[in-house]
Order: C-alpha cells, then structure tokens, then sequence
C-alpha cells in the first residue's frame, strides 16, 4: 500500500464518472444523428447509444496476488472496462422528406433516449461529487499528519 | 526508561495506521459506488482481548496463543447490507458518515499524539 492510495482511489473514481458524463453527453449530442458509422456496403447507420462499463480492478495481477499472501491491500480503486454498444433497435419515424429516409418513407434514428441519458447524468455527477468529498477528506488527513511533532 | 515507545505513543500510532487504512477502504468504496458486483469493504479493528490470551509459557520454546502482530486492523467484505440491482451494495449514506467520523477521529490521535511530543519537549528543556 503507497502513501497516497486513498488519493488514487478518489481520482480513479473521478476519471470514471467524468468519463460517464462524457459519453452521456456525446449520446444526447447525437439525439438526431442518422450518419454515425459508414457501413460496409456504403450506407449510414444511425449513432448508436454508448454505455460505460466499469469494473472494480480485482481481477488484476496484483489483487490476486495481495489476495493470495493475505495483506491488507486487496483495494484496486475503479477502472472502466469497456465502452458498450446498446443494441436495442433504432427508433423508426416516418418522414418522407428526410434524406436518409428509406424507401418506404422511414427514417432510423439513434436508440438514445434522453430521459436515460439525463438519470444517467445526474447519477454521475452525484458519484462525483462523493469522490470529492472523499478525495478532500483524505488531504486533510495527509496534511494533518504533517503536524505531527511540530 | 522507553521516552518513544511507550504503550500509548505505540497506541496512538497503532490507531493512526488503522485510520489511514479506513480511510483507503472509504475511498476505494466510494469510487466503486456504480460497479457492477462490487461489494463494499471495511477496516475492522481486531478486538483487543484477542491480544490479551496469552498462554502462559514455562519454557521459551513453547508457542504463545497469540502472535504478537504489529497491525490489529485488517479489511473485510461488509456484511447485511442491501443490495443494489446491480449487485453493488455500497451505501453511500453510510460511507460519508465514516468519513467523516474517520477525519475527526484521525485529527483527534494527531492532537494527542502532538500534545505527547509537547510534553516531552518540555520536560527536554527543562520546563524552560
């Protein structure tokens, strides 16, 4: 365990809920993008909605082996997995107009739903908010240690 | 005569480990908060009777009961508590009071800690 871990811990969970607010942001900035990725064929497909996955940093090399000799030092902070596709349909809206709308008059756009993406948002911010504190909590202790013997 | 080890100075740095392990513990839960299947840790000081059971010994060669270990603080899963859909159980009500029942409790074994040097620092000078 380094002198700083809590520190460390605090600032994963910050770049993980920062990372979170990004990507909700980048989802509701693409309510409407019916061009998000260029196919093989040539066409559009609509933005797909992205997830953040986050995972706890356990299974590394070095938890298991601070597991394995029994120390008190099984704690990784977080780590974000993966960036997931959602893979739910796409919305289909009829407007004929529309230049990407298909032959039959229907347009495809992207599966976000911006109520999810506004709960998401908010919940980010909340664990933000709690690193915070957390992080703040931790520096003051450092720097009280540094009162000893003065 | 043992001016910086005694039972308390000993105590206090004890305590002031266990604290600085708590916190981590915090942090780590706290940054953790929306893992899926993270399940929340805390640092539980040993009980101290556990230290008191010595066996009493009539040769030297004979195992104590207790191993006389630096640290009686180690971390352990929480127990009991609720479970979120996603298999994350930290309650974050209940880790932001530790923290800052922790913060007051550490600043409270710098202060004592602090208020022990002063002592010996008068008697050093004489009481000068």
């Amino acid at each position: 365990m380094g002198m700083f871990d809590a520190l460390n811990f605090s600032a994963s969970g910050l770049t993980a809920q920062r990372l979170r607010m990004d990507v909700a942001s980048s989802n509701m900035a693409n309510v409407d993008s019916t061009r998000g990725r260029l196919l093989e064929n040539g066409e559009w497909e609509p933005y797909r909605r992205k997830m953040v996955v986050l995972g706890s940093g356990e299974s590394s090399f070095k938890s298991m082996f601070n597991k394995a000799v029994n120390q008190n030092g099984n704690l990784n902070g977080v780590k974000v997995s993966e960036i997931k596709n959602d893979e739910t349909p796409f919305k289909s809206v009829y407007q004929p107009d529309h230049p990407d709308a298909g032959e039959d008059g229907f347009v495809q756009l992207p599966n976000v739903d911006p109520l999810k993406e506004m709960v998401d948002l908010m919940s980010a911010t909340r664990s933000y908010e709690a690193n915070v504190t957390a992080l703040n909590a931790a520096k003051g202790m450092y720097l009280k240690a540094l009162e000893i013997g003065r | 005569m043992n001016l910086f080890s005694s039972p308390v100075m000993k105590n206090l740095e004890m305590a002031l480990d266990g604290s600085a392990l708590k916190q981590k513990t915090i942090s780590n839960n706290l940054a953790n908060v929306d893992t899926p299947g993270y399940k929340a840790k805390e640092t539980v000081f040993k009980q101290e009777f556990e230290r008191s059971l010595n066996a009493y010994r009539t040769n030297q060669q004979h195992f104590a009961f207790s191993t006389d270990r630096p640290s009686s603080f180690y971390v352990k899963e929480q127990g009991g508590t609720t479970m979120n859909h996603n298999g994350n159980n930290v309650d974050v009500d209940k880790e932001m009071a530790e923290l800052a029942k922790n913060q007051l409790y550490y600043q409270t074994l710098v202060q004592r800690i602090n208020g022990k040097f002063n002592s010996i620092k008068m008697v050093v000078k004489g009481g000068r």
